[in-house]
C-alpha cells in the first residue's frame, strides 16, 4: 500500500512490477533530460539581449532534431513492447479466480474445484479496529498463494469498475458482459491494497481490494476451512 | 435605412474613419500599419522612417551642415541630428521598469487573500477530520504497516531496523 511522504511507486511485489519500475526509471530519466534541455534553452532565450531573426534553410539542425527524437522514441518503445509481451507470456496458471465488480463491492469466485464465492465490502471508518487503514480495509480479503501464477478473470455485474493492485502492477477493467484476464504472481507474502479505478457511482472511492498472499500450505488450509 | 444614412456621412467626409486625418503636428500616430512607421526596437535598429518628419528651419540648416565634413559638427549638433533620426536611444528603450514589483506584489496579495479564504473555510465549513488521524491511531497503524512489511525494498519498511525496533539512522 502507499506510505506517508511516498514520492514514487509502491515497491514491487511481482517480477512484472519490477520490470515496470525499471522501465519507468529509464523513461523518466529521458523525460528529465529533455525537460532540462528545454528549460535551459528557454532560460537562455529569456536572458539575452541579442537577437537573430534571419535564419533560413537550417538543414543540418533540422535533420538532427528530427532524427534524434525518433531515436529516443525507439529507445522508449523497445523496452515498453518487451514488457507488454512479457505480460502476455504463457505461464500455466495454477488457479483461476473470478473477480466480479458490483456497486459497491467485489465478489471473488474460487470455482476451480468447489463453488466458493464471497463478497468483499469495505470496512466503514467507524468499524475499524485501532491501527487499521481507513478506506482500505475490507471484511473478506482475497486470499491467494505466493509464488504461483494465478489467472484472474475480471468482470462486472452492473457498471464499469476497475480491479487494481498497484504493487503487483495490475489494473484490469471490469466490464459487464466481458471477461478480462490478467495474471497475478506475487513474489513475497503480505497484504496488498488497491482501489476501484473506474468511476462507478456514489461509492466508487469506497470499494477497495485487499489481497492476502500466504504460502501455499496455509492457503490450502484456509481453503479447507472455507468449504 | 438609418445605417445607410449614417455611413454615407463617411463618404461626405463628415465622419472620419482614420486617426491620422485628425492628428496634427510633426509626430503622426498612424493606425495604418501598411505605411512605413517609426519604431524603437532593439532588434530593428534602423527604423523605416526618421522620428522627426517635418524639420524646423534650424533643423533644416543642420541637415545641410551634415552634408559637409562631420568633424565640423559640435557634440550638441551631433546629438540633435541623432534625435531627429531617432526618438529613444538604445539605453532609453532598453531601460528596466518597476513593473515586476507590481506583478509580484499583486500575486502575493492574492495568495494571501486565498489563505484568508482557506482559514475561514476550515473554521466555518469543514467538519472534524477522521479519528484515524489521532496520534495513537497513526502509531498503531504505522506499526501494523511495518509488521506487514509494506514496501520493504526501498519504501517505509526498508527504513525500519527490525532488529533494534527503531528507525534506521
Amino acid at each position: 500500500m502507499a506510505y506517508p511522504t511516498q514520492m514514487g511507486f509502491q515497491d514491487a511485489a511481482s517480477p512484472i512490477m519490477e520490470e515496470l519500475l525499471y522501465f519507468h526509471d529509464h523513461t523518466l530519466m529521458i523525460v528529465f533530460m529533455i525537460s532540462s534541455l528545454v528549460l535551459y534553452t528557454i532560460s537562455l532565450m529569456l536572458t539575452t539581449s541579442l537577437t537573430h531573426t534571419n535564419t533560413m534553410n537550417a538543414q543540418e539542425v533540422e535533420t538532427v532534431w528530427t532524427i534524434l527524437p525518433a531515436i529516443i522514441l525507439i529507445l522508449i518503445a523497445l523496452p515498453s513492447l518487451r514488457i507488454l509481451y512479457m505480460m502476455d507470456e504463457i505461464n500455466n496458471p495454477s488457479l483461476t479466480i473470478k473477480t466480479m465488480g458490483h456497486q459497491w463491492y467485489w465478489t471473488y469466485e474460487y470455482t476451480d474445484y468447489e463453488n466458493m464465492t464471497f463478497d468483499s465490502y469495505m470496512t466503514s471508518t467507524n468499524d475499524l479496529t485501532p491501527g487499521e487503514l481507513r478506506l482500505l480495509e475490507v471484511d473478506n480479503r482475497m486470499i491467494l498463494p505466493t509464488e504461483l501464477p494465478i489467472r484472474v478473470l475480471v468482470s462486472s455485474e452492473d457498471v464499469l469498475h476497475s480491479w487494481t493492485v498497484p504493487s503487483l502492477g495490475l489494473k484490469t477493467d471490469a466490464i459487464p458482459g466481458r471477461l478480462n484476464q490478467t495474471t497475478l504472481m506475487a513474489s513475497r507474502p503480505g497484504l496488498y491494497y488497491g482501489q476501484c479505478s473506474e468511476i462507478c457511482g456514489a461509492n466508487h472511492s469506497f470499494m477497495p481490494i485487499v489481497l492476502e498472499l500466504i504460502p501455499l500450505k496455509y492457503f490450502e488450509k484456509w481453503l479447507l476451512t472455507m468449504l | 435605412m438609418l445605417a445607410t444614412r449614417v455611413l454615407s456621412l463617411v463618404g461626405k467626409r463628415a465622419l472620419s474613419t482614420s486617426v491620422c486625418v485628425r492628428a496634427h503636428g510633426s509626430v503622426v500616430q498612424s493606425d495604418d500599419y501598411a505605411l512605413p512607421s517609426y519604431v524603437d526596437r532593439r532588434d530593428y535598429p534602423l527604423p523605416d522612417v526618421a522620428h522627426v518628419k517635418h524639420l524646423s528651419a534650424s533643423q533644416k540648416a543642420l541637415k545641410e551642415k551634415e552634408k559637409a565634413s562631420w568633424s565640423n559638427l559640435s557634440m550638441d549638433e551631433k546629438v540633435e541630428l541623432y534625435r531627429i533620426k531617432f526618438k529613444e536611444s538604445f539605453a532609453e528603450m532598453n531601460r528596466g521598469t518597476n513593473e515586476w514589483k507590481t506583478v509580484v506584489g499583486t500575486a502575493m496579495f492574492f495568495i494571501g487573500f486565498t489563505a484568508l479564504i482557506v482559514i475561514w473555510e476550515k473554521h466555518y465549513v469543514y467538519g472534524p477530520i477522521p479519528h484515524t488521524f489521532e496520534k495513537d491511531w497513526v502509531a498503531k497503524q504505522t506499526k501494523r504497516m511495518l509488521d506487514m512489511k509494506v514496501s520493504p525494498i526501498q519504501g517505509i519498511s526498508a527504513k525500519w531496523d527490525y532488529d533494534r525496533s527503531e528507525w534506521k539512522k
